[in-house]
């Protein structure tokens, strides 16, 4: 089933002479329980694909749908209350709330739709991220590890329909940056998720299920799931002679 | 090493971000600003009153020298010149007094002055002419001009009689100079030429002898020392360096306008609070202002260590930046200030009725030493509050100062109970983010509130009603104006013509005279020992003379005719009820207030009801009278002036007339017919003019004006320094929320990304800044409250038209306003930066 899909996602930033398209007539899907990985060089226009993915920021044309859903039709408040249900981000800077305890930040997407934490769920994640002798530390006692793997608790928390994860090793040592991936793969796996994360690290894309490259604005492979043999044609990874085979 | 010489690169960083921070720049020139100006307001109000109340003295006086050495001969004179600690020396021979008929009212003394310099030391410079130069030249006031009947022009004749040392001449002089005299001044000058000196006033060949007085031909030598500090202890040095230890060495006096004593130990203590706590205002918001600044700033020193800036060379840019604040705000400061202080010192002489407007315009020079006091009091509160902010931006390692939020959530605190999340909960966990901050805020938002709950307790306790029966009995009171004379004269001024005319005046219901002449109390038997232990216990007062005759078992006594039907004015106390005993001429009231000290205690009474006194005149009649009751004088029917150790006793107006030979009344009390308030105004003022136009009419009407216009001064004030104090408190909060939410920037951002919608965000600051609110009002509730009940009510307690209520009503009025405020601004502050979009909040660093 197809959660994520893009329609010609094109973003422009600035005008005239300093005009910069950051991103070119994107096709692009992840179907649910994918694991994704959009790789590309710094300036490749990877991160404002990801900010459109999770709705941060609006497209100059185009459209994204999650779940069926054309999100950019929403209003910024109901695009952030749909953020916060279907959507899970872990950040290079982990982001956590600094006043807020580990559980708290773990919950607060949850708390703030005003629902009730199914604390079973929760537990199973907190565990699953071996987090759980340090729910009530507030973020400033973790370390960067620590803080990642709370971030992703957070992102799972809510059950979202997918995780965006904007290089969430950027931070990280080697070591470190394996272990969090591991369990990010993992996690998602057991709970089932579909995981899109950028990343411009060649072997930590390896970790994933698909990788879509993209250069200067443009999806040059990877856009859809090959599933459709239109989509593995047009990216030559099937020939029209196989074409024929395949049917 | 070599030395580098970077201060211009440092001073060009330093203007830049200036240029950078335009609207930060805005918000601490204000408050320094507002700083200065409560700085320049109260230093120039309190400099003005000081300087005014000193200069109203010396008027009084009738010099401004700070010493004078007093009849002494023309070589000490050169003498005290020639002495290094004194300066500014002055000498004027003792001519002789005026004693024309027509000068009865005024003492005019006749003197010959060294110089201009002298006569402008004693305020009595002619404006109009020149001093004397001629054997028959003279220059006088106006006032003794008028008194004697002549035109303010120059070469009018001018008959004086004078008296030199009980030695009668007579003189006619022509005019040569005048100037606007002063009814404050104790003795009016008059200048004659030393021509007339060398034949009148010759010097004497001996010194002054106390034992046979004779003033005629002695110098008067006034100085000032270098400084006004310790003026006793210079003068008595002056003397031993002069004159030895030699036992006939002359009086020395010190000119009591320059004595500390003129303050009293409470003011002082008052004032030194108000500046401490208008210091400490000053310094809690440019302290804050500059913390905060820096702390937003902090990335960029980080960022500018790391390219190689000391950490000297950091602290030296942020002290150039507070320097070009100070350059810019405290100008402006001192201008508004200054204009303040003003509108206030105006304010308070109108109300206090200070009749000398003139001695409280402060002179440009003392407005400028002001001015610079100010500028140096804010000067160093900025540089105070930038010492440590300058230090943090120094201390910074360029890695912390990425991690840097403005968020000391590190001190101590490792953990936190879970508690579910809302924004309210959130906000509440945002408070503990800077503890420092948040009591800096609080504290000052506080500090206006408590002023003005304070302000509003003493202007509530005043009573309108108790203010007046203070001042006032009866409906009208008519009496002579007292400009400055205090002789029994002054007292004795309403013939019986005006009171017998008063009587059948349209609308006048009752009219009530009382008489006042001093006498002399004979004290024996009993009271004799009451006075002789009460002389032992002010033994270490002072000698007054009064001291000296109460040794010899007499006291001075102000001595009260009134009539029987005042004694219903008078508090009721054991005794006092029975008129027709007082009546009937033998009894006396005693009054309780003989001297200062004894006010309060009945202990210290000379006489008990039933006791036997003796009075006596000063033509030498006695009569002896029954004590009939001790009470408290009602103010309003005394002379307002005591003795030390005098007494103070009433007796009916019928004993009076037979003991004092002297129809004239004091005072007297005015009562109107019920609903004839207005006719018997007009009547008493028309009469009363007619007869004497020195008589002055005080009605409950003129106290309730002034009444209503000492309430405006301390509105005026008190809302003044509440105003300026608050607005300190709003534009520290305002600073501390806005800074706090443009550097919680990023963070908001990411909230927003995981879903809290902006909404929530903004009910979350809104209740961060009702958490200030509330904890204001909880500080300013406890404060307040505490402050009313210790320094208020003690105070306040003094004053006999006070009636203390407690209050913390306008806290609790202002509450609502500071929390729509807290509510409002964080709002406002978070539409702003949502301006712009999520990705490029989250990508500030």
């Amino acid at each position: 089933m197809e959660i994520l899909k893009t329609e010609a996602l094109t973003k422009v930033y600035g005008k005239g002479q300093n005009k910069v398209t950051a991103l070119d007539q994107a096709y692009f899907s992840v179907e649910q329980g994918e694991f994704a990985a959009i790789v590309g060089t710094s300036g490749s226009g990877k991160s404002t694909l990801l900010h459109m993915l999770g709705g941060l920021d609006r497209p100059t044309s185009g459209k994204v749908f999650v779940e069926g859903k054309d999100i950019f039709s929403l209003k910024d408040e109901a695009l952030t209350i749909f953020r916060r249900r279907k959507i899970g981000f872990v950040f290079q800077s982990f982001n956590l709330v600094p006043t807020l305890n580990v559980y708290e930040n773990i919950v607060f997407p949850i708390q703030l739709d005003d629902n009730t934490v199914d604390e079973k769920f929760v537990g199973e994640v907190i565990n699953a991220l071996g987090i759980e002798n340090m729910q009530e530390r507030l973020p400033n006692q973790l370390s960067g590890g620590q803080q990642q793997r709370v971030a992703i608790a957070r992102a799972l928390a809510a059950k979202p329909a997918i995780i965006l994860a904007d290089e969430p090793t950027g931070n990280l040592d080697s070591k470190t940056s394996q272990d969090v991936l591991s369990l990010l793969k993992v996690t998602g796996q057991k709970f089932s998720q579909t995981i899109v994360m950028i990343t411009h690290n060649e072997a930590i894309a390896q970790m994933a299920d698909r990788i879509i490259r993209i250069e200067d604005g443009h999806i040059i492979k990877g856009g859809r799931p090959y599933t459709s043999l239109d989509s593995a044609e047009s990216e030559g990874i099937l020939t029209s002679d196989m074409r024929g085979l395949t049917k | 090493m070599t030395k580098v010489n970077n201060r211009q690169v440092i001073r060009r960083l330093a203007f830049r971000e200036l240029k950078a921070n335009r609207k930060m720049n805005v918000v601490v020139i204000l408050s320094i600003v507002l700083t200065c100006i409560l700085f320049t307001a109260l230093t120039s109000v309190g400099g003005s009153l000081i300087n005014g109340i000193q200069q109203e003295t010396m008027r009084q006086v009738g010099g401004n020298r700070m010493a004078g050495l007093k009849c002494v001969l023309p070589e000490d004179h050169e003498k005290v010149k020639a002495d290094s600690a004194a300066c500014d020396v002055v000498y004027r021979i003792i001519v002789g007094r005026a004693v024309n008929d027509e000068l009865k009212k005024i003492s005019v003394e006749l003197n010959c002055a060294g110089n201009d310099e002298a006569a402008e030391a004693m305020f009595c410079l002619p404006t109009t002419g020149r001093l004397p130069e001629k054997e028959n030249e003279i220059a006088v006031s106006t006032l003794v001009l008028d008194e004697l009947g002549l035109p303010h022009e120059l070469g009018t004749e001018v008959p004086i009689i004078l008296d030199r040392d009980g030695e009668i001449t007579e003189h006619s002089f022509s005019l040569c100079g005048y100037w606007k005299g002063d009814r404050l001044a104790m003795a009016q000058e008059s200048w004659v030429s030393k021509a007339f000196a060398d034949i009148y006033a010759p010097t004497p060949s001996t010194p002054f002898s106390p034992q046979s007085p004779l003033y005629t031909g002695y110098y008067m030598v006034d100085f000032n020392f270098h400084s006004s500090w310790d003026i006793s202890g210079k003068a008595k040095k002056l003397l031993t360096r002069i004159y030895g230890t030699s036992e006939n060495r002359p009086d020395i006096g010190i000119n009591w306008a320059y004595s500390a004593g003129n303050i009293d130990g409470e003011a002082l203590a008052g004032g030194i609070l108000i500046l401490l706590v208008i210091f400490a205002a000053g310094y809690l918001i440019i302290y804050n202002i500059f913390h905060i600044n820096i702390s937003s700033n902090i990335r960029r020193y980080g960022l500018l260590k790391t390219i190689g800036t000391t950490s000297r060379q950091l602290s030296r840019m942020v002290r150039i930046q507070a320097v070009v604040y100070c350059v810019i705000g405290i100008p402006s400061g001192l201008i508004l200030g200054s204009l303040l202080g003003k509108l206030i010192t105006g304010s308070i002489m109108r109300t206090l009725n200070i009749r000398s407007e003139g001695s409280y315009e402060i002179s440009a020079k003392l407005l400028f030493l002001m001015c610079l006091i100010a500028a140096v009091f804010t000067f160093a509160t900025v540089m105070a509050s930038c010492r440590k902010p300058c230090r943090i931006a120094g201390r910074v390692s360029p890695i912390e100062a990425l991690r840097y939020n403005d968020t000391d959530i590190s001190c101590g605190k490792k953990t936190r109970k879970t508690v579910k999340v809302s924004p309210f909960s959130t906000a509440r966990s945002n408070m503990s983010r800077s503890r420092k901050k948040t009591v800096i805020v609080v504290l000052s938002l506080s500090l206006s509130l408590i002023l003005v709950n304070t302000m509003f307790t003493v202007l509530r306790g005043i009573d309108l009603d108790k203010y007046i029966s203070s001042q006032i009995v009866g409906d009208f009171v008519i009496k002579q104006d007292q400009a400055s004379q205090n002789d029994e004269d002054t007292y004795q001024k309403i013939s019986p013509e005006v009171i017998s005319s008063l009587r059948q005046a349209d609308g006048v219901a009752e009219v009530d005279p009382v008489f006042f002449a001093w006498g002399r109390l004979k004290l024996g038997g009993k009271p004799l020992e009451r006075l002789n232990a009460l002389l032992d216990t002010y033994a270490d007062t002072d000698s007054f003379d009064a001291f000296e005759e109460a040794a010899n078992g007499e006291v001075i006594t102000d001595i009260y005719g009134i009539s029987p039907e005042l004694l219903r004015y008078f508090e009721s106390t054991e005794g006092i009820s029975d008129i027709k005993k007082f009546e009937s001429g033998n009894y006396a009231l005693v009054m309780t207030d003989y001297i200062g000290a004894a006010e309060d205690s009945t202990d210290d009474q000379f006489y008990e009801i039933g006791d036997t006194l003796t009075l006596s005149t000063w033509d030498g009649k006695t009569q002896d009278f029954e004590v009939m009751a001790i009470c408290e004088m009602p103010y309003a029917l005394s002379t307002q002036s005591y003795y030390p150790l005098g007494a103070q006793v009433m007796i009916s107006e019928k004993a009076y007339s037979e003991l004092v030979n002297q129809p004239n009344a004091m005072t007297v009390l005015v009562n109107a017919e019920d609903g004839h308030f207005e006719d018997a105004d007009s009547q008493i003022s028309m009469l009363t003019g007619s007869y004497n136009s020195d008589l002055i009419i005080k009605s409950k009407k003129t106290y309730a004006e002034e009444y209503s216009d000492f309430m405006k001064m301390i509105k005026l004030v008190g809302g003044t320094l509440s105003g300026i104090l608050a607005l300190i408190g709003i534009l520290n909060f305002v600073n501390a929320v806005v800074t706090g939410i443009l550097s919680r920037k990023r963070e908001l951002a990411m909230m927003n990304a995981v879903g809290m919608t902006g909404k929530q965000q903004s009910s979350m600051l809104m209740w961060e800044g009702i958490h200030y609110a509330a904890l204001t009002a909880v500080c300013s509730f406890l404060f307040s409250a505490v402050f009313s009940y210790s320094v208020v009510k003690m105070v306040t307690e003094g004053l006999s038209y006070f009636s203390y209520h407690f209050t913390l009503l306008p806290i609790l009025i202002c509450i609502p306003i500071l929390v729509f405020l807290s509510a409002l601004i964080p709002s406002m502050a978070y539409n702003k930066i949502c301006r712009e979009s999520i990705v490029e909040r989250l990508r500030v660093d």
